[in-house]
């Protein structure tokens, strides 16, 4: 049977410039199915209708921040069924560590390449994909 | 390079001067919610907008490749984080400096603006 491909993702980005910009690399270049908003409340107006195989948050958002995000999606769609990435450009080692804890796949640090960034979540999932199929998934 | 890429370097360009040519006007708004928050430098809710401000145009410009603007975006940020909590102990100096991370990032504004410009300008005389 042949790996299954990532192509749905959801995005959770407060900042327009750069949602509009990561949707474009990511539809464009990695040739991804992407449903982009900029809150919480807006990602759970799509979740269930979009079915996604990734989420990608930010963390940094007002009123509801991308941690927080995640724990509200996931009353609605499992680890298993849509992993999550963050994006931050907060680095702290004790950021980090919480959000790994979290069980999200990486964490992407801002700024980033718009250019690589396809081949970075590419990349990401790949890995994640092939631990399932490692501890038989 | 595909045509995917090229269109998406037709986008990213177009975004960028869009990007840049707001610069100067996004900045203005931040040191007008600066001047506003040391007004009333007990308004919490007006410092974390401020803040969420700086933190969005910290990111935005590093992802345009403007790095001027995000490294002094990231200053303004970490003076406003040393500010939080102990403003009304906060120092002159500690004023200053916050002054002077947004005179920088005022400066590194206009230049990408007036750089932007010139690069569509010549452009268009192409």
């Amino acid at each position: 049977m042949s790996e299954p491909t990532l192509s749905r993702i959801l995005y959770v980005e407060d900042d327009d410039d750069i949602r509009e910009i990561v949707k474009m690399s990511l539809e464009m270049l990695g040739r991804f199915q992407v449903a982009a908003c900029d809150s919480c409340a807006a990602a759970l107006s799509l979740v269930d209708e979009f079915s996604p195989e990734l989420l990608l948050l930010d963390v940094m958002m007002p009123e509801v921040d991308g941690p927080a995000t995640l724990r509200a999606l996931r009353e609605r769609v499992s680890a298993e069924s849509a992993p999550a990435i963050f994006i931050t450009a907060r680095v702290e080692a004790s950021d980090m560590q919480r959000y790994r804890k979290m069980g999200v796949l990486d964490v992407i640090v801002k700024p980033f390449d718009t250019v690589r960034l396809p081949g970075q979540i590419e990349q990401i999932w790949r890995h994640h994909r092939s631990s399932l199929n490692d501890n038989g998934g | 390079m595909t045509t995917a890429d090229e269109e998406y370097s037709r986008e990213f360009a177009r975004l960028s001067a869009t990007f840049a040519a707001q610069l100067p006007r996004q900045v203005q708004v931040l040191s007008d919610d600066l001047d506003a928050w040391l007004l009333a430098p007990g308004d919490m809710a007006r410092l974390d907008t401020l803040s969420h401000k700086v933190h969005q145009l910290k990111g935005a410009g590093g992802t345009f490749g403007c790095s001027g603007v995000s490294d002094a975006a990231r200053a303004v940020e970490q003076y406003l984080a040393e500010l939080r909590g102990d403003v009304s102990n906060a120092s002159a100096s500690a004023m200053d400096q916050i002054e002077a991370a947004m005179e920088t990032l005022r400066g590194e504004a206009n230049r990408i603006s007036a750089e932007s410009a010139q690069g569509g300008q010549r452009r268009l005389q192409t």
